[in-house]
């Protein structure tokens, strides 16, 4: 069977009518369509009328195939519009799928910055915990060096403590042993004082000796004396007597004159004679008045020599009483001196090392070089000492520096920790935003529609956009933080600076003020009490003439009253040489009798004091032609005076057994003392001899002359 | 206040040195009435300075302090005089009792230049005023001058006598004077200042003046160079100060510290 309707073109219809139904549905009727299809269906049906359809007309073919063709055109031009859609879809869907590799791109892009923010947080936080750590290493290890220091002031302050004992106690022993020195030295000076009273003492015994020996001297000098003291009152009562006679004489003499002269009628001889009885009377009462004096003298002597004698045993027994005492006070000076022997020898043997006492200055300078070492020591220990606390000011300082360090780190990593924990909530938000992101993305790679994906695209955009944003913020607010951190830091130094700067100026100014202070009260005080420099100012005084009038007047007020005085004074006399004028005469002559009898009485003075010179010269060269006659002795006494001013009596000896003029003996006696002077005749050897036995060693220099004079005489006889 | 806006009065130099010198003449006066240097009989009142102003009539001193102040004056128009003091001594001793002292500051600029201030004169009084009062009381404080106070009545008559005598010159109602030494206050009657004035002290004192000048100042025949009569260990007590605007005068006086007071 030959077919009208080519079959392919069926079977191309077949998929365009699957494609588009509804639009061939719209343009075509049902009818074409219908049969097109129940055609393409029911092909084998057709086959079975196909006599039906020859019966169509040829009109309806062409109808048929126009519609078709239409049909097919329209078909065409609708494959090629559905075409360029496709391709215009497939463009969009290559666009879209570029902008999805894009959008890929900038996620995978903000994960890994998002990684690489992490790591530097971590890295931050890394290092926040290893500055803490260090941090802390260094606190610990300050805390350690401050127990280590403290550990080494307690120890330092018990070696102190330790030394400062020892000190102490070496100090103790020190005085200790300065007390016991002190009075080792005391004792050794009483020892020497004792001593030295005891010298004294010999030596005022041997002056005693001495003295007793010049006593005799004296004792003998005084007898003399008084020997020579009696004749001369003896002679003195002779001269009065003889002068008594005289006068009686001469009374007698005058009156035998007057007698004659005036009456020797009148007179008759038993006046005269009782008058010569009178005389006689008085020269017997002169006489046994003489011999009462003598009497009297006699026992005055005898009193006198007993008195002497007296003295001398008093004198002997005062000092036997002293040399008692002075004997009591060396047996109690014994006894303290062995007490403090034997103290010194259990004080001795108290101090170590010591076992004389030539070891206690060397003990104790040894001890003072301990004294020395242990003060030097104690002051090394406290220069330590202060090094330490210097040491542990600076520990303590460097402390307390670290503890602000420490404070100011842990806030810094508390700061960053909170910023740590705001990026990783930023960090949680961003991986949600991420998540979203993906599955937005895979939704829109499952549904491929185009729309979507641009919204989705945008919801893409803009949520990295805000994220980069984010970051950027955060960022900016780290750098920004960090910055007005450094900033506050530096304000907080410069401020500590400034803080210190002006606490030492405001110290120094007010130690200036207090200076100021004290040097303005101390200028107001010199200006009050009227200092001056001499450099600029000079001080005048007005010449006070108040003063010098007021004493020039008082000068003339004391002048004034002198004269009215004085001249009171004169008139007083004037008065009085008036009134004396009146009774001139008398007043003359009892003046000039009283002239008279006044130098009467000196010229008889005078008379008498040569008589007494002749006689005592007579006496007393009767008394030297005795003396040399007894002893054998030409006695020739020189008085003179040392340098010194004490008179000394020099008497020279001649033996009148002296072969020659040169053998004199020389003595000089000076207030109760003998001593005999070398010369020529002393110095020969017989007679120095002499001189030390008697004089020098028996002290007795009348033995000496005795000696002398018989040695002498024995040599002149044999001669 | 009217007083403060009232006209100035120019002050020369030399009207200052006037006022100066004069001002040392009345306050030397005072000083020596009120230590009692002079018998208060020989003083006669003068108005001054707005007080009763005691003035002696001994011809000595006055003619002393007249050749004192006119000298003072020269040196203060020069502008040579630094100081003045008045020096109280013992005459039985000639040791030092009181420095009364008047140190001047003098505007160098008005003695080279010859410029003239302004100032109140009024003002000015009114300051002499307070000094001169202050000089009057000082006696309250001041340790008597008549030697030897041994009991305690000695020693206060004369401070009463005195302090009566200036109550009595200054303000004859208040006869009722009221005398203090320390902390004791004690009013007086009439009959026991008549007493007190039998029983004067014995003045036994005497008094100079010192002037502290320039080393360049040409000293005055009846002048001459002298120590400065220095007390040791004083006791200082600062008066008032006055100023002219070209000298300005501040007073201080220094005195022996008391046995009596220390015992």
């Amino acid at each position: 069977m030959i077919l009208r309707t080519p079959p392919p073109k069926k079977q191309r219809s077949e998929p365009m009518h699957h494609e588009s139904p509804s639009p061939l549905v719209a343009a075509e009727g049902p009818l074409i369509i219908y049969e097109d299809s129940p055609l393409v269906a029911p092909p084998p049906e057709s086959s079975h009328q196909p006599s039906d359809h020859l019966l169509c007309t040829y009109q309806c073919r062409q109808m048929v195939k126009a519609d078709v063709l239409d049909a097919l055109s329209n078909a065409e031009k609708q494959i090629s519009d559905y075409q360029s859609k496709l391709e215009a879809l497939s463009e969009s869907l290559s666009k879209a799928e570029a902008e999805r590799k894009k959008f890929k791109d900038q996620f995978l892009y903000a994960e890994q910055e998002l990684a690489a923010a992490k790591g530097r947080e971590q890295m931050l936080h890394d290092q926040l915990l290893k500055e803490v750590n260090d941090s802390q290493e260094r606190f610990k290890k300050h805390l350690e060096t401050n127990n280590e220091l403290k550990g080494k002031l307690q120890n330092e302050m018990n070696l102190r403590k330790k030394a400062e004992s020892s000190a102490s106690s070496a100090e103790e022993k020190a005085a200790d042993l300065e007390g016991k020195l002190t009075q080792f030295s005391q004792s050794m000076e009483r020892e020497k004082k004792r001593l030295h009273n005891e010298l004294a003492q010999l030596k005022g015994e041997s002056k005693l000796s001495v003295s007793r020996i010049s006593a005799d001297l004296e004792r003998m000098e005084f007898r003399a004396n008084n020997a020579e003291k009696e004749s001369e009152l003896l002679k003195e009562q002779l001269e009065d007597l003889k002068k008594q006679l005289n006068e009686c004489l001469n009374q007698k003499n005058e009156v035998e004159k007057k007698f004659s002269s005036f009456t020797f009628q009148e007179v008759t001889s038993s006046e005269s004679s009782i008058l010569i009885k009178h005389l006689q009377e008085e020269l017997r009462n002169y006489e046994s008045e003489v011999r009462e004096a003598r009497k009297l003298k006699s026992s005055h002597e005898d009193i006198e020599l007993l008195k002497a004698k007296l003295l001398e045993e008093k004198g002997r027994r005062e000092r036997a009483e002293s040399e008692l005492s002075k004997l009591q006070e060396q047996h109690i000076s014994l006894n303290n001196l062995e007490n403090e022997l034997s103290l010194w020898k259990v004080i001795m043997k108290d101090i170590p090392d010591v076992s004389c006492p030539e070891d206690i200055p060397v003990k104790f300078a040894t001890l003072q070089k301990e004294v020395i070492e242990s003060t030097i020591k104690i002051g090394e220990v406290n220069a330590r000492l202060k090094q330490i606390e210097v040491g542990l000011d600076a520990a303590e300082l460097a402390k307390q520096n670290a503890e602000a360090d420490a404070a100011l780190v842990k806030e810094k990593a508390e700061v960053l920790k909170s910023e740590f924990k705001r990026t990783e909530h930023m960090l949680s938000l961003v991986t949600e935003e991420r998540d979203k992101l993906r599955n937005v993305i895979n939704e829109s790679r499952s549904h491929k529609n185009e729309v979507a994906d641009g919204t989705v695209v945008q919801e893409l955009e803009s949520s990295l956009a805000k994220k980069e944003s984010c970051i950027k913020e955060l960022e900016r607010n780290l750098h920004e933080h960090k910055e007005i951190n450094d900033r506050q830091h530096n304000e907080i130094k410069l401020l500590h600076d400034r803080l210190n700067n002006e606490a030492r100026r405001i110290k120094s100014l007010e130690r200036e003020s207090d200076r100021l202070r004290s040097e303005i009260s101390l200028l107001e005080s010199k200006l009050g009490h009227g200092d001056y420099s001499a450099a600029n100012t000079k001080v005048l005084r007005m010449v006070n003439t108040l003063a010098v009038d007021n004493e020039a007047k008082q000068t003339i007020e004391a002048l004034q009253t002198e004269l009215q005085k004085t001249k009171e004074k004169l008139q007083a006399l004037e008065e009085l040489k008036s009134q004396s004028g009146e009774t001139g005469k008398l007043v003359d002559s009892y003046i000039s009798e009283k002239i008279m009898k006044l130098k009467e009485q000196i010229a008889t003075l005078e008379k008498r004091e040569e008589r007494y010179k002749t006689v005592f010269a007579d006496r007393i060269s009767v008394f030297r032609r005795a003396c040399c006659e007894l002893f054998g002795y030409k006695i020739v006494m020189d008085e003179h005076q040392r340098p010194n001013g004490i008179p000394v009596t020099h008497f020279t000896l001649q033996s009148i057994y002296a072969q020659n003029d040169d053998e004199k003996l020389e003595f000089e006696y000076e207030s109760g003392n003998t001593n005999i002077l070398a010369n020529n005749y002393t110095a020969q050897p017989e007679i120095s001899h002499q001189v030390d036995i008697f004089v020098r060693k028996l002290n007795s220099i009348p033995a000496f002359t005795a000696n002398l004079t018989v040695e002498s005489f024995n040599r002149r006889t044999l001669s | 206040m009217a007083s403060r806006s009232v006209a100035k009065d120019i002050i020369t130099l030399r009207g200052s040195a006037a006022i100066v010198s004069e001002f040392f003449g009345y306050a030397a006066n005072s000083i020596l009435y009120n230590r009692g240097v002079y018998p208060e009989e020989s003083f006669a009142k003068v108005k001054k300075y707005g007080l009763p102003m005691l003035l002696t009539q001994d011809e000595g001193v006055k003619s002393f302090i007249s050749n004192l102040t006119a000298q003072l004056s020269e040196w203060l128009e020069a502008g040579k005089l630094q100081r003045v003091v008045l020096v109280i001594m013992s005459k039985a001793s000639n040791e030092v009792l009181e420095r009364w002292n008047f140190s001047i500051e003098t505007d160098g600029e008005v003695v080279e230049k010859g410029v003239s201030r302004e100032k109140s004169d009024k003002e000015i009084m009114r300051e002499i005023q307070a000094i001169m009062r202050q000089i009057a009381s000082s006696i309250t404080y001041l340790p008597c001058i008549d030697e030897p106070c041994k009991t305690k009545t000695s020693k206060l008559t004369p401070y009463f006598a005195q302090m009566f005598d200036f109550y009595e010159v200054s303000r004859p109602d208040t006869v009722s004077a009221t005398f203090g030494h320390g902390s004791k206050r004690h009013r007086l009657p009439q009959q026991d200042v008549s007493l007190s004035h039998s029983h004067l002290m014995l003045f036994t004192g005497v008094f100079d003046v010192l002037a502290y000048t320039d080393t360049d100042v040409a000293v005055p025949f009846t002048w001459i160079e002298s120590d400065p009569k220095l007390i040791a260990n004083p006791q200082m007590v600062k008066l008032h100060s006055f100023d002219t605007k070209i000298h300005k005068v501040d007073t201080l006086v220094s005195y022996k510290n008391d046995e009596w007071d220390e015992q």
